[in-house]
C-alpha cells in the first residue's frame, strides 16, 4: 500500500510536469495549426540559457529568470518570423518538416555554445523533500505543479476572455477570414510562438532542476507528445488532465508490471497508450474532431 | 517541355516510355557504366557509397509512403529495424539461404508496417506520424528486451550476405551486391508511380475525401502503401545487417527516421529522382563533417571544443529549414529546371 | 527571382565542396610522405553521450601529443591518429572502421562498448584489431580480435561485489542486493557478470532494473527495489541518469541507509558535479585506473597536458581512461615495431594486422602504463582482457577516494556467448 500511495504521487508530479510541456504544444496548434517537434529542443536550449544566466554569469535568481523569460520571447519571436512567416498556409506536411528542421538546428547551437553537454542546474528551490503520508515527493515537483496550473489558469483566460486570444482560437479555424476580419494573422502567429517559447523555458527550467541538463532533455518533447494526443491537441484541460493520466500509468506501470513482462516496461508505457488511443479515440479525451468537407 | 524539338510520339507506348531518345539510351549507358566501374575508381570510398545505396532503397519505400501516397511516417528507421532482425534471426538461426531471408525480411517489415499503418484509416498529418513515432519506440524496445531472440543489448553477429556459393565480403561485391538491388527499387519504384496503383496513392495524397468518393478504396490502399513502403525498409534492414556483420538496436535510432524525411523533403517528395539526390546531399555532408572535423581542429586550435560537435546538426537542419522555405519541391525541381534550361537555350522559354 | 539566384550560386557552391571534399581527403593523406604508425581511433563526440566523448576525445589528443613529441612515438616512429566523431551512430562506426581498413591503419579504438559492437563485426571478419577503452562484455566473448585494455563491466560487478561482501557487509547469510542498469551494452555487461558470478560470490540479486540515459526521475522504479529490502544497490549507467537515481534514493530515505556501488561508466567527477557532493558522500565506485589524485608519474604527466589543452577536463576518468589506453597502443606498436619491424607494419594491411595482434598485443608483458594501472599489461592466451585489475573508490568529501589494493577480476565462463 505505501508503494501504492508512492507510485501515485510520483505519478501526478512527473504527469503535471508533462503536461506543462504539453501546454506548449497545444498554444501553437490551437492558434496556427503547426505541429510542433521541435518541442524537446526549445526545452534544451532553454536550459541551457538558464544555466548561463544563474551559473556561468552568476546573475542573481530574481534577474535571471525574467532574462530567460525574455530570452524565450525573442526566441519565439524570431522563430516564427524568420521561419514560419514564410510557410503560412503551406501544407501540413512542411510545417511539420521544418520544425524538425528547427530542432536540429538548436540542438546544433547548444553543441556549439555549451559545448560541456552535461551541467547540474544551480539550486532554486529547497532540497528537503516533502512528505505525504509514507510517500515522499521533491519539492520542485510542488513548484512546478502550482506553476503549470497557474500558467493554465492564465492561457485559459486568455483565449476565452481575451480579443486577441479569441482572434487566436479563430486563426486556427480559418486563417483567411480571420484576415478578412482585420485581425493581423502574422501577429497571432508571432503571439503564440512566442507563448509556447515561454511555456518550454519554464518547463526546462522546471526539469533540469529535477534532473540534470543533458541532451536527454529534447527526450521530454517525445513525452509530452503522447499527453497531447490522449488529452486532444487543440485542448488545454485535456493536456492538464492528460499530464497526470499519462504519469500515473508510467509509474503504476513501472512499478506493477515490470515483473509481469521485461525490465524497462515503462520507457514505452506513453507509447503504448498512443497506439491505443489512436484506435479508439483518435482525437483525444478532449479533442475536437474536424469535419472535414471536400 | 520534356523532350528535344522534333521528337514527336506516334504511339502510347512512346509516349509512356521513360527513356525516350537515343541520348536518353546512351546517358542511361554511360551512367550504368560509370555505376558498375565505381570499385575501380572510388574503392576507398565504396563503405560510403555502399551505405547511401542501403539508404536509397529505405527512402524509396518512405518516399512511397509519405510522397506519394502523403501519409507521414516518422518510425521508419523501426521498420527497417524489423527487417534487419527479421533477416538476421532466419539466416543464423535457421540457416535460411540470404536471398529467402531478404525477400522475408521484406515481407515481414511490410505486415508490421501495415499494422501500425491501421490508425491512418482514422487519422492523419500531425496523429499519424505521432503513432508512427510510437511504432519505432514499441519495435525498438521489443527488439532490446526479447533477449532469447533477439540477443537483446548484446545484439546479434551476423553472417555475410551470400547466393549459393557467392559471399559477398569484400567492399566491391557488396557494392555490387546493393547496387543491383537499389537499380531494382528505383526501377519498382518508378513504375508503381505510374500504374493504377500508384495513381491512386497520388489521389490520396491530394485529398483523401475526394479520392475514396472517387471510388478509391482508402482501407485497401493506405494499407498497400503502408506494406510497400516498410517493405522496401525491411530489405535495406536485411542488407544493412548482412554488410555490417553485426546489428544491435543502437543502429535505428529515432534520429534517422527524422533523417529519411529530411532526405525526401531536400531531395522533393513524390518524384523518384529525389530521393536519390536527397540521400546523397544528407549523407555527404554527413561524411564531409565526419572526415573535415578532424582537420578543421588540426588547423585551428582554437576553435571553441563544441564547434566541430555542433556544426554537423546545424548545418542538417539550416539545410531543411533553408529547402522547405526557398525549393518546397526539392532538388528533383531544380534538376527539372536545370534540363529544361538546356533544353530550351539560348531561348528562356 | 533573385533569390533564386542566390540559391542556385550557394547551391552550385555546396555542391562543388561536397565534389572536392572526398578527392581531397582521398588524395591528401597519400601525398605526404611519412614514416608514422597510422592507427585510427573514435569517439562518440556529439550524438546522445558527448559528455563521455569529448574529455575522451581530448585524452587521446593530448596523449598522443604527449608520446610524439616527449616519448618519440613507438618505436621510433611517430604516431599518426585517424581521429573521427563516430557520433554514437552505428551504421557510422561501420563506415568509419571500414575506412580505417582502407587508409592502413594497423589498429583502431572505439571509446564505448556499444560503438564496438558495431565495429566488431567487420574488424573479426577481417582480423584487424581492436580495443575498447569501455567493454563490455559481449565484446570479448568469445575471444577474437578485440581485446580491452581494462576490464569489462561483468568484472566491474565481481570486483564490486567482492570487495562489498569482505570489507562493508555485517551481517548473516547472503547480502541482498539490487541492480539498477542502463539500457544498453553497459548494464547489459553488468548484469552478465551478476548472473554468472552471483552465486560463487554469495550474493543474492532481489530486484534488476532498466533505466534511459535521457531519465529525469527514477522514484517509481527505486519504490520497487525499496519495496524488496535490499542491502546494496549497484548502478551500472553513465553519470546523468546514476545522479538522477543517487539523488531520488536519498530523497526516498533509502541513501544513506543501504550501501551504493557504481560501475566504471559512471564514476567520474561529472557524477559528482551533477549530483551534488553532499547527496554522493559515500558512494562506492568501481574503476580501472588510479585516480587523479594519485602520485604516480603517469599522473603528473596528464595533469599537465590536460592543464595545458583542456583545462575544463582536470578530473574527469573519461580523460584518463584514453590517455591510458592511448599509452597501452603505444606499448603495442613500440612492441610491433621491434618484433616485426617498421616496413610490416608500414602496408596497414593483412599481414600488418596479423603482425600488430600477434607480435604487439600478445606479447604484452609487464607494462605498468606509467603506473596509471593496477597490476601490469599482460596478455594470457584465451583471455583478450589485457589488464585485469580495478581498484574500489569511494567518494568522501567531494573527491573520489582509493579504498584498498588492486584487485585481479577473474576470467569469467559466459555461456551465452559460446564460451567453453
Amino acid at each position: 500500500m505505501t508503494e501504492l500511495l508512492q507510485f501515485i504521487i510520483t505519478g501526478l508530479a512527473l504527469g503535471i510536469v508533462y503536461a506543462l510541456i504539453a501546454l506548449g504544444f497545444v498554444v501553437v496548434w490551437k492558434s496556427s495549426g503547426v505541429a510542433n517537434l521541435a518541442l524537446g529542443q526549445l526545452v534544451l536550449i532553454s536550459a541551457w540559457f538558464t544555466y548561463s544566466m544563474l551559473a556561468q554569469a552568476q546573475l542573481p535568481v530574481w534577474l535571471g529568470l525574467p532574462l530567460v523569460i525574455i530570452f524565450a520571447l525573442f526566441l519565439g519571436w524570431v522563430i516564427e518570423r524568420i521561419i514560419l512567416r514564410p510557410l503560412i498556409a503551406q501544407p501540413i506536411l512542411s510545417l511539420i518538416t521544418v520544425t524538425l528542421g528547427l530542432g536540429y538546428f538548436l540542438q546544433g547551437l547548444v553543441g556549439i555554445i555549451w559545448p560541456m553537454s552535461l551541467a547540474a542546474m544551480p539550486p532554486l528551490f529547497p532540497k528537503t523533500p516533502v512528505r505525504i503520508g509514507t510517500a515522499v515527493v521533491s519539492q520542485e515537483y510542488l513548484w512546478a505543479a502550482i506553476i503549470s496550473l497557474v500558467l493554465f489558469g492564465l492561457l485559459t483566460l486568455y483565449f476565452r476572455y481575451n480579443r486577441m486570444g479569441i482572434a487566436m482560437r479563430a486563426a486556427a479555424d480559418d486563417q483567411k477570414a480571420v484576415q478578412a476580419c482585420g485581425i493581423p494573422v502574422t501577429r497571432i502567429f508571432s503571439r503564440s510562438w512566442m507563448f509556447a517559447c515561454v511555456l518550454a523555458a519554464v518547463g526546462g527550467v522546471l526539469i533540469s532542476s529535477i534532473g540534470n541538463i543533458t541532451v536527454g532533455l529534447t527526450h521530454t518533447g517525445l513525452q509530452a507528445f503522447s499527453v497531447v494526443i490522449l488529452g486532444g491537441l487543440d485542448s488545454l484541460p485535456g493536456a492538464i488532465i492528460a499530464g497526470p493520466i499519462i504519469g500515473l500509468s508510467e509509474t503504476i506501470g513501472a512499478g506493477y508490471l515490470t515483473p509481469l513482462t521485461w525490465p524497462g516496461i515503462r520507457e514505452v508505457i506513453p507509447f503504448i497508450i498512443i497506439i491505443i488511443v489512436m484506435f479508439a479515440r483518435p482525437y483525444g479525451l478532449f479533442g475536437e474532431e474536424r469535419i472535414e468537407r471536400i | 517541355m520534356d523532350l528535344p524539338a522534333g521528337t514527336r510520339n506516334y504511339s502510347y507506348a512512346q509516349d509512356m516510355a521513360i527513356f525516350r531518345t537515343k541520348t536518353h539510351w546512351i546517358l542511361l549507358g554511360v551512367l550504368i557504366l560509370l555505376l558498375f566501374a565505381m570499385p575501380a575508381y572510388w574503392h576507398d570510398w565504396l563503405s560510403v557509397v555502399n551505405r547511401i545505396g542501403i539508404t536509397i532503397i529505405a527512402v524509396m519505400g518512405l518516399n512511397i509512403l509519405t510522397g506519394y501516397c502523403g501519409q507521414l511516417s516518422i518510425g521508419h528507421a523501426g521498420f527497417i529495424a524489423v527487417g534487419a532482425y527479421t533477416s538476421a534471426i532466419l539466416v543464423q538461426r535457421f540457416g535460411v539461404p540470404f536471398p529467402v531471408a531478404l525477400i522475408c525480411a521484406g515481407l515481414f517489415a511490410g505486415v508490421v508496417g501495415m499494422l501500425f499503418g491501421v490508425p491512418s484509416l482514422r487519422v492523419k498529418g500531425f496523429y499519424l506520424a505521432i503513432s508512427t513515432i510510437a511504432a519505432q519506440f514499441i519495435i525498438i524496445w521489443v527488439i532490446q528486451h526479447w533477449t532469447s531472440v533477439t540477443g537483446g543489448f548484446s545484439g546479434m553477429d551476423v553472417k555475410a550476405a551470400s547466393i549459393g556459393p557467392m559471399v559477398f565480403r569484400s567492399q566491391a561485391s557488396q557494392y555490387y551486391l546493393i547496387l543491383i538491388i537499389t537499380i531494382i527499387s528505383v526501377y519498382f519504384a518508378k513504375n508503381l508511380s505510374r500504374t493504377r496503383v500508384g495513381r491512386a496513392f497520388i489521389a490520396v495524397r491530394d485529398n483523401d475525401l475526394a479520392a475514396e468518393v472517387m471510388g478509391i478504396s482508402l482501407f485497401r490502399y493506405k494499407l498497400t502503401a503502408f506494406f510497400i513502403g516498410c517493405f522496401f525498409a525491411g530489405v535495406a534492414g536485411s542488407l544493412l545487417a548482412h554488410t555490417s556483420l553485426s546489428i544491435s538496436a543502437d543502429y535505428f535510432p529515432l534520429t534517422d527516421s527524422i533523417l529519411f524525411i529530411g532526405m525526401i523533403i531536400i531531395g522533393g517528395m513524390g518524384t523518384i529522382l529525389g530521393p536519390i539526390l536527397g540521400v546523397i546531399f544528407i549523407r555527404l555532408i554527413d561524411v564531409l563533417v565526419t572526415e573535415l572535423s578532424p582537420a578543421l581542429q588540426n588547423a585551428f586550435p582554437n576553435l571553441p571544443s563544441g564547434f566541430t560537435s555542433g556544426i554537423a546538426p546545424l548545418l542538417f537542419g539550416l539545410a531543411i529549414i533553408l529547402f522547405i522555405i526557398f525549393e518546397p519541391r526539392g532538388l528533383a525541381h531544380r534538376w527539372q529546371l536545370f534540363k529544361a534550361s538546356y533544353r530550351l537555350w539560348p531561348f528562356s522559354y | 527571382m533573385k533569390t533564386n539566384r542566390w540559391l542556385l550560386l550557394s547551391a552550385i557552391f555546396l555542391v562543388s565542396i561536397l565534389a572536392i571534399t572526398p578527392l581531397l581527403a582521398a588524395c591528401g593523406p597519400k601525398a605526404q610522405p611519412s614514416q608514422v604508425l597510422k592507427i585510427g581511433m573514435m569517439t562518440p563526440s556529439t550524438g546522445p553521450v558527448p559528455e563521455k566523448g569529448l574529455p575522451g576525445q581530448h585524452g587521446i589528443q593530448d596523449a598522443i601529443e604527449y608520446i610524439n613529441t616527449e616519448l618519440g612515438g613507438a618505436g621510433g616512429y611517430p604516431i599518426e591518429v585517424l581521429w573521427r566523431d563516430s557520433a554514437y551512430d552505428m551504421a557510422k562506426v561501420g563506415t568509419i572502421v571500414q575506412n580505417y581498413m582502407n587508409e592502413g591503419a594497423i589498429l583502431f579504438t572505439t571509446h564505448s562498448s556499444s560503438e564496438m559492437k558495431a565495429a566488431q563485426g567487420k574488424a573479426n571478419d577481417a582480423g584487424f584489431p581492436g580495443l575498447a577503452t569501455f567493454i563490455s562484455t559481449m565484446n570479448l566473448h568469445p575471444p577474437q580480435h578485440i581485446y580491452g585494455p581494462t576490464p569489462d563491466y561483468g568484472d566491474d560487478w565481481v570486483a564490486f561485489a567482492r570487495y562489498y561482501k569482505e570489507n562493508v557487509w555485517k551481517g548473516t547469510g547472503k547480502p541482498k542486493m539490487a541492480m539498477h542498469l542502463l539500457s544498453g551494452t553497459v548494464g547489459q555487461g553488468t548484469l552478465d557478470g551478476a548472473q554468472a558470478m552471483a552465486d560463487e560470490i554469495g550474493i543474492e540479486l532481489v530486484d534488476v532494473q532498466n533505466h534511459l540515459i535521457n531519465t529525469t526521475d527514477e522514484t517509481a522504479s527505486l519504490t520497487v527495489i525499496k519495496s524488496k529490502n535490499p542491502d546494496v544497490l549497484f548502478i551500472s549507467s553513465v553519470p546523468a541518469p546514476t545522479a538522477v537515481i543517487i539523488k531520488n534514493a536519498k530523497d526516498l530515505g533509502m541513501y544513506p541507509g543501504i550501501t551504493i556501488g557504481a560501475a566504471s561508466a559512471s564514476f567520474t567527477k561529472a557524477l559528482v558535479d551533477l549530483a551534488g557532493a553532499d547527496v554522493v558522500e559515500g558512494v562506492y565506485g568501481v574503476f580501472h585506473t588510479v585516480s587523479w589524485d594519485d602520485d604516480v608519474p603517469g599522473v603528473a604527466k596528464a595533469k599537465e597536458y590536460v592543464m595545458k589543452n583542456h583545462p575544463e577536463d582536470y578530473g574527469n576518468m573519461d580523460y584518463f581512461s584514453t590517455w591510458s589506453t592511448t599509452l597501452i597502443i603505444r606499448e603495442i606498436l613500440e612492441l610491433a615495431v621491434k618484433n616485426v619491424g617498421y616496413d610490416v607494419l608500414a602496408k596497414g594491411d593483412a599481414a600488418a594486422w596479423k603482425a600488430v595482434e600477434e607480435q604487439g598485443i600478445q606479447k604484452l608483458k609487464g607494462y605498468t602504463v606509467e603506473g596509471l594501472q593496477g597490476g601490469t599489461v599482460t596478455y594470457t592466451p584465451g583471455d583478450n582482457r589485457l589488464n585485469k585489475f580495478l581498484r574500489i573508490y569511494q567518494i568522501q568529501d567531494g573527491k573520489i577516494v582509493a579504498l584498498g589494493d588492486w584487485q585481479e577480476a577473474p576470467l569469467i565462463k559466459y555461456a551465452a556467448y559460446g564460451d567453453q
